[in-house]
C-alpha cells in the first residue's frame, strides 16, 4: 500500500497530544541506546536477569517477609545477586522492587534484614520513592548494561470480583513508574500479572507518567488461562495494541509448559515476545529449598521458543546465575530475533478478557444491534428504570444467536450517558465474554469506559469531521481500541460512493498519521433508506468496493436495517443488501442476529465464501433445522388442541398432551394439576378452597407461582389483562400468591429454592404485565435503598432480599457490596429514600454496618432501616441501632409493608 | 534437629461431585429428612446448577509445613520457622499444644467460580443461591483433599495431624491472613487474594493450620476411614496402611 499517496490527496487532520480526559497519548520513548532499542524493535535479543526471591531465600529471607525492604537494610547483599547476574551475562538486571507499592509497604513489618547481617532497619514505613531510589541504586552498583525497573501486582483483585477501583490501582503503578523514572530506570518490567484490567492500568501508568519502555509478562495455569481467564492470544493482541514494548510470559510454569503458550503469544504480538518461565517446581530437604529444573534442561525447553521467534529471555522463580549463562551460551549459538510479522494481511480484532474475536481478511463477522435505546421501548424504560434485566438479556441472547462483538449503546437524552454506559458496559461483561462496542459520539463518555475496559475494544464511531477526528482518533490510539469511521462529515453524507471514498480517506489519513494499524479502522458507508432513493443501495455497495480497493487493509462494517425504512416486509430486503454488502467485501455486519433471516444469509454467505467449517456449522445447525421443520410440519397436520384450554394443564401434562397430541383427549378444564406435584407442601391445596369459583386463568396464575413455574406464566398473565386491569393482576393474584408462599416459608413447609423460584415466577408476570401496559397503571410503591456493608463483598441474602421486594413493587436501588457508608447515605437522601436494607455476613464487618446507620441518623432520619445477614440477631440488630432486624427474605417484605405500605 | 518442613506445594484436586444432601443443608433444608422430592423441575434445576459448579470450578490448594522455633504454652501458640506469620491467641494455643510441627493450607475453587457467581448475580438470584451453596459444600471437599495431604506429609514424617483451625474462629483473627497466605505463596500461585477487610477473594476460598503430632490425635484414633471425609483423597490407605499407624 501506498500510505504517502493517501495522505496526499487527503492531509490528515492534525490531532491535540492529550485524550478529552486529559491523559497525554504521545511521548516519545527514551532508549538508553541504541541495542535497548533495537531489542525493542525485534531486532537484537536482550538477555535479562533470573529470580530475586529465591536468592533471597537462599540467603535466609523468612516467608511473608517484605524483601523489598532488603534494598534499604541489606543494599550490599542486593547489589551482590545483581552482580552474579551481570557476571553470568544478564544485559538488564530487574530491580528489587516487585511488590513495593504504597499499600504494601504500609502494611508491612519494618523490621526486615537478613539473618545474621549487621544491617540494622527500624523505621517507620519507607516510601515508595525510598524504596525504588535505593533498590536502582542497588542494581546501578551492580555494574549492568541496563536497569529495568520491577513493578508487580498491586496484592489486591480489581472490580468486579475484588474491591479495588481502576483508578486507584492506576494511582498506585504511576508511583511507582515516577520514582523509577526520577532514579535513573532505563526500562520497566510489569510482570506476574493475572488481571488484564491490571495490567492495563499499570501499563497506562507507565505510558502517561514515563518516557520508558515497558515489558509486560502476565503469568498463566496449565490451562493456559490466566487466574481471571485470559489467554495468550487476548494478552498478546490487547498488550501491544496498548503500546507494551514487548510482551510475554512470566512464573507458574516451567519452561516446557510455557513453550506451547509462548507460542500462541507470538502469533498475535506486534512487538517482541519474552519468556520467563520458573526452574520447575521448589523442593525442600533440610531447610535447604532447591528447583527442580537446572540450567542445561532450562535452555534445552527454551531453544525451541527462541527458534521460535522469542528474542527476550531471562527466568522467574528458581532461576540462577547458573541459568542465565547458559542462556548467554544459547543466544550466542542460535541467535535470536523476533519473528518477522506474518505475511499477508493481519486480521481484525477485538477482545475481550477472556476471549478474542479475530477475522482474517475476506471472512465476515457480526455485530449485535440491540443494545441500542433508539427506537426501542422496553431498551428505554430499562435505561430509564436502572433494571438492566431486560438489557442483559439481550446480551444473553444475541451472544446465543452468533453475535461476535456486541454493541452498546446508552443515548437516551433524559439519562446521563457517561454514567449508564460504564454501568452498561460492566454488567454486560457480568454475562457474557463477548467483546463490546462502545457506540457514543460523547468522546468523554467514550474515553471513560474504553480506557478501563479489560481486553481491546471497539470505538462506534468517529467521523470526517474535523472536531470528531482530534477528539476520538487520539482515544483510539491511546487505548489501542478498533475504531468505525463513519463516512460523514460537515457536509453530510455524501450521496455518491466517490464522495463517501473521500471523507473514508481523510479518516485513515488520519488515523494512519496517528499510528493506528490499518486492520483495526471499520470504514461504515453508511446506509440509506432506499425508500426515498431508489440508488442509495447502489450507491452503498460501490462505496464498500472502493474503500476496500483504494484504502488497502482498512475494513468496513455496516448497519443494514436501515436499507428498507418504510417498505414493506423489511427483513427479505435487509437479508438480500447484505448478502450484496458481503459480495463486495463488507467485512462486519452491525445486525439483530435473532432475526433469522439475516443469521441465514451471514449462514449461507459463510458457505460461499469459503469460511464455513463444515464439520459444526452450516450442515450442523441446518440439517437440525430441516429436522425440526419437517417435524413441525407433521405435528401441524394432526388436529388443532381447543384454543385456550391447553393454558389449564400444568407444564407436564401440556408436555405429555404435546408428545400424544391428537390421540389423548385433554384433562377438564379447572383441574389443579399442581396439588399433586408441588409434593410434600401441597401448596395448592388452601389455595383452591380461597380461589373456588375464580375464573381458571387467575386459578392458574396462583398454581404457577405456588409451584414457581415461571414458563407459563406470560402467556397466562396476556390472558387474564385480556379482560382485567393491571393491578388485578397484581393484587388478587400474584400478591396473594407471594403472601402465601411467604406463608408456607414461615411454617417451614417451603425452602428458600421454592420461595425464590416462586418469586421468579412471578417476576415474569411483573414483566410481562410491565410490557404490556402504560407505565402509568404500574405504580411504585416506594423506593428501598440495599447494599453489602463496607468490607463485605457476600452478596447473596441481599439479592435474594432484592428479588423479593421487587416482586411486592418496590423499586429497590441496589448499591451492591462492599458499599462505601457515605456513598450509601448520599444515595438515600439525593432520591429521598424512606427504607434501607443492610446486609453483613461476617463479624468483621458488622461495625460499619453501625457507622452506616450512624450517617444515616446523622444526615437522613427519615429513613428507616432494616438489617439483616448471617451473623445478626435481634441484638446485634439493636446494638448497630437499626430499625428493624429480618431474619430472612419474607421478613424483610413484611417489614417493608409496615414502613412503605 | 531434623527438619519436617516442605517447600510450598500446589495440588489441584478433581473433584466430580458434592454431597447434594450437604447442598441442600446449606440452602435450609433444615433438619429435614433431605428427600425433598417437592417438585421435579426444582429438582433438576438444583442438580444442574450443582453439576456447573462441579464443572466450572478448578479446586486447588497450597500446603506447608513448617518447623517449629518457639515451642508453644497453653497461652503463647508456638512460633513457626521461616515464617513472618505470628499466631496469637488461646485457642490456637490450645489447638497447637504439643506440636512437633505445624502445616498450613489454602484452597480454593478459582476465579472462574467466582466469575459464574457474579454472572448468576445478574441473571438469577436462584441459581445464584444454589451456586453458592453448591461451592460452600465444594470448597469443603478441596479443604478434605488438601488436609489428605497434610496428613499424608506428616505420616511421611512419622507424625499426626490434628484437625482443620481456621482463622477467623475462636479468638483467632482474620488479621494473620496477609502472612498466611504469603508463606503459602498462594496469592502468586492459587490466585487467593484478600479484601481490605481480609476476606479471601474468591470468596470460595479456606485457609487452615494443622498441628502435626508425635501422638496419634484424639480424633482420628475413633474415626474409621469410611466415614473420613479425606477418604476420597487419601494416599495413605494406598500404601496399605492407615494415618492411625
Amino acid at each position: 500500500m501506498d500510505k504517502t499517496n493517501v495522505s496526499a490527496a487527503a492531509p490528515a487532520v492534525a490531532l491535540p497530544t492529550t485524550t478529552p480526559a486529559g491523559h497525554r497519548w504521545q511521548r516519545e520513548l527514551r532508549f538508553a541506546d541504541e541495542h535497548l532499542a533495537a531489542a525493542f524493535r525485534g531486532e537484537e535479543p536482550l538477555l535479562l536477569d533470573g529470580g530475586m526471591g529465591t536468592q533471597l531465600q537462599a540467603r535466609g529471607l523468612a516467608a511473608g517477609e517484605t524483601p523489598e525492604l532488603l534494598c534499604l537494610s541489606n543494599p550490599a547483599e542486593i547489589t551482590e545477586i545483581h552482580a552474579a547476574y551481570v557476571a553470568a551475562g544478564s544485559e538488564a538486571v530487574t530491580t528489587n522492587t516487585f511488590g513495593a507499592n504504597r499499600i504494601k509497604l504500609a502494611a508491612a513489618p519494618v523490621t526486615a534484614k537478613l539473618p545474621g547481617s549487621e544491617a540494622r532497619f527500624e523505621a517507620a514505613a519507607p516510601s515508595v520513592d525510598q524504596i525504588f531510589a535505593a533498590a536502582i541504586a542497588c542494581a546501578r552498583a551492580a555494574g549492568p548494561r541496563y536497569v529495568a525497573a520491577d513493578i508487580g501486582p498491586t496484592g489486591a483483585l480489581l472490580k468486579p470480583l475484588g474491591t479495588m477501583g481502576f483508578d486507584e490501582a492506576y494511582d498506585l503503578f504511576a508511583e511507582q513508574a515516577l520514582a523509577a523514572e526520577r532514579h535513573g530506570a532505563d526500562l520497566v518490567i510489569i510482570e506476574t500479572m493475572a488481571d488484564l484490567a491490571e495490567m492495563k492500568a499499570a501499563l497506562l501508568a507507565v505510558r502517561e507518567n514515563t518516557s520508558l519502555p515497558v515489558i509486560c509478562t502476565m503469568t498463566f495455569g496449565e490451562d493456559g488461562r490466566t487466574f481471571l481467564g485470559t489467554t495468550p492470544e487476548v494478552a498478546a493482541t490487547a498488550l501491544s495494541a496498548l503500546g507494551a514494548n514487548a510482551v510475554g510470559i512470566n512464573c507458574s510454569l516451567g519452561p516446557a509448559d510455557i513453550a506451547p503458550l509462548v507460542q500462541r503469544m507470538i502469533a498475535w504480538s506486534r512487538v517482541p515476545v519474552v519468556a520467563q518461565a520458573n526452574a520447575g517446581l521448589p523442593q525442600l530437604h533440610d531447610g535447604v529449598t532447591s528447583y527442580s529444573i537446572g540450567p542445561e534442561e532450562y535452555v534445552a525447553a527454551l531453544e525451541g521458543m527462541v527458534a521460535g521467534g522469542v528474542s527476550i529471555i531471562g527466568g522467574c522463580c528458581g532461576t540462577t546465575p547458573g541459568h542465565i549463562a547458559e542462556e548467554r551460551g544459547l543466544i550466542a549459538r542460535v541467535g535470536s530475533a523476533m519473528k518477522a510479522q506474518l505475511p499477508g494481511e493481519l486480521p481484525f480484532t477485538v477482545a475481550s478478557a477472556q476471549r478474542l474475536m479475530s477475522l482474517p481478511m475476506g471472512h465476515v463477522g457480526v455485530i449485535g444491534e440491540r443494545i441500542n435505546p433508539t427506537g426501542k421501548k422496553r431498551l428505554k424504560e430499562a435505561l430509564r428504570s436502572g433494571n438492566l434485566d431486560y438489557v442483559l438479556r439481550e446480551a444473553i441472547s444475541q451472544d446465543e444467536a452468533g453475535a461476535q462483538i456486541l454493541d452498546i449503546n446508552a443515548g437516551l437524552p433524559e439519562i446521563d450517558e457517561r454514567v449508564m454506559l460504564g454501568r452498561l458496559v460492566n454488567e454486560v461483561s457480568g454475562v457474557t465474554t463477548l467483546p463490546l462496542q462502545v457506540d457514543s459520539a460523547d468522546a468523554d463518555a467514550v474515553e471513560a469506559v474504553v480506557r478501563p475496559y479489560a481486553g481491546k475494544p471497539m470505538i462506534n464511531s468517529v467521523n470526517g469531521k474535523r472536531e470528531s477526528l482530534e477528539a476520538i482518533v487520539p482515544i483510539a490510539k491511546h487505548y489501542g481500541c478498533a475504531l468505525v469511521g463513519l463516512c460523514i462529515d460537515e457536509g453530510g453524507i455524501p450521496e455518491t460512493a466517490e464522495g463517501r471514498l473521500a471523507v473514508a480517506r481523510r479518516i485513515v489519513a488520519t488515523t494512519d498519521a496517528a499510528g493506528i494499524p490499518r486492520e483495526d479502522v471499520a470504514i461504515d458507508c453508511l446506509t440509506m433508506a432506499v425508500s426515498t432513493n431508489q440508488l442509495a443501495g447502489r450507491a452503498i455497495l460501490d462505496a464498500i468496493r472502493l474503500v476496500k480497493a483504494e484504502l488497502p487493509g482498512v475494513r468496513t462494517v455496516l448497519g443494514v436495517s436501515n436499507i428498507s425504512f418504510g417498505l414493506p416486509y423489511r427483513p427479505l430486503l435487509n437479508a438480500t443488501f447484505l448478502t450484496a454488502a458481503f459480495s463486495v467485501g463488507l467485512d462486519l455486519a452491525i445486525i439483530n442476529p435473532l432475526d433469522e433471516r439475516l443469521a441465514d444469509a451471514v449462514a449461507a454467505w459463510r458457505v460461499f465464501n469459503g469460511e464455513d467449517d463444515h464439520e459444526n456449522s452450516y450442515v450442523q445447525v441446518y440439517a437440525e433445522r430441516a429436522a425440526r421443520e419437517k417435524e413441525a410440519a407433521k405435528a401441524a397436520a394432526a388436529p388443532a388442541v381447543p384454543d385456550g384450554v391447553w393454558l389449564h394443564f400444568s407444564d407436564d401434562s401440556w408436555r405429555q398432551f404435546g408428545q400424544a397430541a391428537g390421540t389423548t383427549a385433554p384433562p377438564e378444564a379447572g383441574a389443579a394439576p399442581f396439588a399433586a406435584e408441588a409434593g410434600a407442601a401441597a401448596p395448592a391445596a388452601s389455595a383452591a378452597d380461597a380461589l373456588s369459583g375464580a375464573e381458571p386463568a387467575v386459578r392458574e396464575l396462583h398454581d404457577l407461582v405456588l409451584a414457581g413455574r415461571s414458563g407459563p406464566v406470560p402467556e397466562v398473565v396476556r390472558t387474564l389483562l385480556a379482560t382485567h386491569d393491571a393491578m388485578f393482576v397484581i393484587d388478587e393474584v400474584l400478591i396473594p400468591a407471594l403472601d402465601e408462599v411467604g406463608g408456607k416459608f414461615e411454617a417451614g413447609t417451603f425452602f428458600l429454592p421454592q420461595l425464590m423460584a416462586s418469586a421468579e415466577a412471578a417476576k415474569a408476570g411483573f414483566e410481562e404485565i410491565r410490557a404490556s401496559s402504560d407505565n402509568a397503571d404500574v405504580a411504585s410503591k416506594g423506593k428501598i435503598a440495599l447494599a453489602t456493608v463496607k468490607g463485605d463483598i457476600h452478596d447473596i441474602g441481599k439479592n435474594i432480599v432484592r428479588m423479593l421486594l421487587e416482586n411486592y413493587g418496590y423499586e429497590v436501588v441496589d448499591l451492591g457490596r462492599d458499599v462505601d457508608p457515605q456513598a450509601f447515605v448520599d444515595t438515600v437522601v439525593e432520591q429521598n429514600i424512606r427504607l434501607a436494607g443492610l446486609s453483613a455476613l461476617m463479624t468483621t464487618t458488622v461495625p460499619a454496618m453501625g457507622e452506616t446507620i450512624k450517617l444515616l441518623r446523622e444526615q437522613a432520619p427519615w429513613c428507616k432501616v432494616i438489617v439483616g445477614g448471617a451473623v445478626l440477631n435481634p441484638e446485634y440488630a439493636e446494638m448497630v441501632g437499626a430499625d428493624f432486624y429480618a431474619k430472612d427474605a419474607n421478613e424483610s417484605a413484611r417489614i417493608a409493608g409496615e414502613v412503605l405500605g | 534437629m531434623a527438619s519436617y518442613a516442605t517447600a510450598p506445594e500446589l495440588g489441584r484436586y478433581a473433584i466430580r461431585s458434592v454431597d447434594r444432601a450437604e447442598v441442600l443443608r446449606y440452602l435450609g433444608y433444615l433438619g429435614h429428612e433431605v428427600a425433598p422430592g417437592f417438585d421435579e423441575e426444582l429438582d433438576a434445576r438444583i442438580d444442574r446448577v450443582i453439576a456447573r459448579c462441579v464443572d466450572v470450578s478448578q479446586p486447588a490448594g497450597m500446603v506447608r509445613v513448617f518447623d517449629i522455633a518457639a515451642a508453644g504454652t497453653a497461652d503463647e501458640p508456638p512460633v513457626l520457622a521461616g515464617t513472618t506469620l505470628r499466631l496469637s491467641g488461646h485457642d490456637i494455643s490450645a489447638h497447637l499444644r504439643g506440636a512437633r510441627a505445624v502445616a498450613l493450607m489454602s484452597v480454593t475453587l478459582g476465579l472462574a467460580n467466582e466469575r459464574e457467581l457474579l454472572r448468576l448475580s445478574l441473571t438469577s438470584p436462584l441459581d445464584q443461591a444454589i451456586f453458592d451453596a453448591a461451592g460452600s459444600a465444594l470448597v469443603e471437599r478441596a479443604a478434605d483433599a488438601a488436609e489428605a495431604r497434610i496428613i499424608a506429609l506428616a505420616a511421611e514424617r512419622g507424625l499426626y495431624a490434628n484437625d482443620r483451625y481456621a482463622p477467623g474462629y475462636g479468638d483467632l483473627g482474620l488479621e494473620v491472613q496477609p502472612a498466611l497466605l504469603e508463606s503459602l505463596n498462594a496469592p502468586k500461585l492459587l490466585g487467593v487474594s484478600l479484601t481490605p477487610s481480609n476476606m479471601l477473594v474468591p470468596t470460595k476460598s479456606e485457609t487452615a493450620i494443622l498441628g502435626l503430632f508425635d501422638e496419634l490425635q484424639e480424633h482420628r484414633e475413633d474415626r474409621l476411614c469410611n466415614v473420613c471425609a479425606c477418604r476420597e483423597f487419601c494416599t495413605i490407605r494406598t500404601q496399605g496402611r492407615t494415618c492411625r499407624g
